[in-house]
């Protein structure tokens, strides 16, 4: 187990220096500069203020300093907001973009679940169609159309929730209904898909000869064998709540990272770029981990380190 | 069941009836509204060092919360800041502002020190200023800028506490709306070397002297608000108690909270004026700032030829393009100079300089035009280039002007439309056929536009030349530059040859159309930066 740790967290390091790589000559191949009144400047000035923030050193030179920083856990000073350190100003805004995707996750999860196994034991009833429909519609639906019209009826017609802003639970509410949906139909389509099979597999007809009742045959068979196709689509499920939040943040106001994001690329910022370009990859490598972890906790027989048990 | 809960509804109801009219005889008492509002912007605050902000929303709050020598007032004037009056001398080149006594919110009085320093700072080249350039007239300012000079030589000085002089290197007319500008804005030493890069980093991270005090702002949140400043000079005059701010950076979002009543104003964007023109509450405001197309004379030749020139600005039908095209509150131009920004004794400098061929729709002459000056040029058709931003608006504007300008005869024209800053750099380097430009004011002064046109300019991408235009920017530069009234006529005709050479082919004025509450009463809009003012604000 140590082991597979050690070399997980190695190849997550190789891929968060790929990464940093990659997007720091990409970012140097992006037109303009980060200053923003760029039209009022003459070459001169230009240079004088490059030199200030090291623009002026050849790429490779910034690269390494870049790279260097890094490591220390600096990711520079950002462009956009004078003399603000981007781990700052990533770490202020963090709070928020963790509680609406955790949220998020956790909800559209479990209730996809529910669906998809509900959709599953009631295979070919009408609660089985409605089901289906509901995913389709929230795998259809864009988390940001969806998030236009939560904010609509039910903050400004019914006004339930607040608009926007941030400030405590209530205001999470929205977002979280925004980014929760696209997770909730993925689980539930492949929920259902996987507990059909599941269902009509042999060990749960002998379950059902040895007369157990259905509800324990649901939770201590069909269930757990049924996750683990589940715990694969994590990954790819945390990569939608991250895209999603960019647009749903700017759109309920949430003072988080996505819509920073955003913002950051529009202006050239190139230090919180790379940021949180590391931050978010930093994320997904973690969530990635901890699903390959999960599988061996559900299902004894895929085991971390197979080759020495 | 039933009439048990009949009768907790009626007790509620009684209860808050009590309640209510508690608080409805509480606020006749104190005979006033709640001096409170919530204001939106798009964007939040960047940084609140005065040295180093580039944007709008930070000038905005800085202006709120700190003060020059001199404000900004109604009408294209000035009105004493901290200094209560100032001197010009006779050549021109020496302004003294004499400073009036008043505190820092720390208790700290504000100097002519305080003033010297903050110049000093933002000149200096370990500063990396983006508006140093803003200081270039100011004696020795761009030797400093370029590391060239030692700090101390720079032309402000301050003589004793209260006395400031300020050398420059030669007249400047309107120095005096620059001064009101937050880039002038004292700067206290003490604060600035105790945070040292942290300064202005959050709102406890900097000292104010303004009529408001920034609270709430920890230097990257979306929320913040400014709260009456009672150790202002002035602060008598300041009705408003608290403004809320809300950085909120979608328009629907904006909208949606402008009509729950949680946001007293907000901007509106193209569509959302279609709906709102006819509200009550619909305010557009004049911006300074003209869009226009510049037209290369250097890589196409074909528009040295003033004909041709003139054909394409009588084939644009600018009022059909504000109204339905962008639809967003712009207005068709007067001029290049826009309108509602400069006016003197009481006449508005787009109104005097006023060429109406210049940005008049005439199909019939423009075809006629076009003929003339394609028979001059020896051509039979053109195919040319339309390079623009790449944002809807931009696109709309490339589309719409297309389909204008291929209504002349064998004139075939072609859309390119480009990320903003990949276009700066075509149009600075001349890759370009005809592109659209904008240019927004520093300040309010006609100078800050027409500078541009001078042969030498380097934004003077079409490269369009005219010796006589030349010769009257110089001239009101220079020897006109101390009589106000000489100065404003060179200027005027300066513009008026522009037009009538149809040097540029002004498109729109771009203005900011919003919703505000009508109970919001006193708010100062300013066609430049910093736009927006609440020391007079009050809720009725």
């Amino acid at each position: 187990m140590v082991k597979y740790l050690g070399k997980r967290i190695f190849y997550i390091v190789l891929t968060l220096f790929i990464v940093s790589t990659i997007t720091f000559f990409l970012m140097k191949f992006m037109p303009g500069t980060p200053l923003t009144n760029q039209a009022k400047l003459t070459p001169g000035q230009i240079h004088q203020i490059y030199k200030q923030y090291g623009l002026d050193k050849p790429v490779w030179q910034q690269y390494l300093v870049y790279l260097a920083g890094v490591v220390h856990g600096n990711f520079g000073i950002s462009f956009q907001f004078s003399n603000q350190a981007v781990s700052y100003l990533i770490g202020s805004r963090m709070g928020p973009s963790l509680i609406i995707g955790g949220q998020g996750m956790v909800l559209g999860v479990l209730v996809g679940l529910v669906v998809g196994s509900l959709g599953a034991v009631k295979a070919n009833t009408w609660i089985d169609t409605t089901a289906t429909i509901v995913s389709i519609l929230f795998v259809s639906i864009p988390s940001f159309v969806l998030a236009v019209l939560l904010q609509y009826y039910l903050g400004l017609k019914l006004r339930w929730f607040p608009i926007a802003d941030w400030g405590g639970f209530m205001y999470t509410v929205l977002p979280t209904l925004a980014l929760a949906a696209s997770p909730l139909a993925e689980t539930a389509r492949f929920m259902r898909t996987e507990m059909v099979d599941v269902l009509s597999s042999d060990y749960i007809e002998l379950a059902k000869a040895k007369g157990l009742g259905k509800v324990g045959i649901i939770y201590h068979h069909a269930l757990r064998n049924s996750l683990i196709p589940i715990i694969t689509i994590i990954g790819p499920l945390t990569v939608n709540i991250m895209t999603g939040s960019m647009v749903v943040e700017n759109i309920f106001s949430v003072p988080g990272i996505g819509e920073q994001f955003v913002k950051s690329v529009l202006t050239n910022d190139y230090p919180t770029i790379m940021g949180l370009t590391i931050v978010y990859c930093a994320m997904l490598c973690v969530v990635l981990l901890i699903t390959d972890i999960l599988y061996g906790l559900i299902d004894p027989r895929i085991r971390l380190s197979g080759n020495n048990n | 069941m039933k009439l048990n809960s009949l009768a907790k509804l009626g007790g509620v109801a009684l209860l808050s009836a009590v309640v209510l009219a508690g608080c409805g005889s509480k606020s006749s008492q104190s005979g006033s509204k709640k001096q409170t509002l919530t204001w939106t912007t798009p964007s939040n605050i960047a940084t609140m060092d005065t040295s180093t902000m580039t944007d709008l929303y930070s000038a905005q709050t800085a202006n709120a919360t700190n003060q020059g020598l001199l404000q900004m007032a109604p009408g294209n004037k000035v009105k004493p800041g901290v200094a209560k009056s100032y001197t010009v001398s006779k050549d021109g080149k020496t302004w003294t502002f004499n400073l009036r006594k008043s505190n820092w919110s720390n208790g700290d009085p504000v100097t002519a020190k305080d003033f010297v320093f903050a110049w000093q700072r933002t000149v200096k080249p370990k500063t990396a200023s983006q508006y140093a350039y803003i200081f270039a007239n100011i004696k020795n300012a761009a030797k400093i800028n370029a590391g060239k000079m030692a700090l101390s030589k720079m032309g402000v000085k301050a003589e004793g506490n209260y006395k400031l002089v300020v050398s420059l290197n030669k007249p400047q007319s309107y120095f005096k709306f620059m001064v009101a500008q937050p880039e002038f804005f004292p700067q206290n030493s003490k604060v600035v070397n105790k945070y040292g890069s942290k300064y202005a980093t959050n709102a406890k991270r900097n000292v104010y002297n303004g009529p408001f005090l920034l609270k709430g702002w920890n230097g990257t949140n979306d929320t913040w608000k400014l709260v009456k400043n009672s150790k202002y000079w002035d602060a008598k005059a300041v009705k408003m108690q608290t403004i809320n701010f809300q950085a909120v950076k979608d328009p629907s979002t904006s909208l949606n909270g402008y009509q729950s009543g949680k946001f007293d104003y907000t901007t509106l964007n193209g569509t959302q004026v279609k709906q709102y023109k006819n509200d009550k509450d619909y305010k557009v405001n004049k911006e300074a700032s003209t869009f226009y197309l510049e037209l290369n004379e250097k890589k196409d030749p074909i528009f040295k030829n003033k004909n041709i020139r003139k054909a394409i600005s009588y084939a644009i039908d600018r009022s059909q393009f504000v109204n339905k095209v962008l639809a967003d509150g712009s207005q068709a131009p007067k001029g290049y100079v826009p309108d509602a920004m400069s006016e003197r004794n009481g006449k508005d400098f787009a109104d005097q300089a006023y060429v109406k061929s210049g940005v008049s729709y005439n199909l019939a002459q423009a075809k006629k035009y076009w003929a003339k000056g394609l028979q001059e040029t020896g051509k039979k058709s053109v195919s040319l280039n339309l390079l623009s931003d790449d944002t809807d608006g931009a696109k709309k504007s490339t589309e719409f002007i297309q389909s204008q300008l291929t209504k002349l005869p064998g004139f075939k024209v072609t859309n390119q439309n480009l990320p903003f800053k990949t276009r700066l750099s075509r149009s600075q380097n001349g890759q370009f056929d005809m592109v659209i430009s904008a240019w927004i004011a520093d300040y309010p002064d006609p100078s800050n536009f027409l500078d541009l046109f001078t042969s030498t300019n380097s934004y003077n991408n079409g490269k369009w030349k005219n010796a006589q235009y030349d010769a009257l920017i110089k001239k009101s530069e220079n020897q006109d530059a101390n009589n106000e009234a000489a100065r404003w006529n060179d200027m005027v005709q300066a513009e008026k040859i522009l037009m009538n050479d149809q040097g540029v082919v002004p498109l729109y004025q771009q203005a900011l159309s919003t919703l505000q509450k009508s109970k919001v009463k006193g708010v100062q809009f300013y066609p430049t930066s910093p736009q927006y003012g609440w020391q007079n604000a009050y809720i009725k």
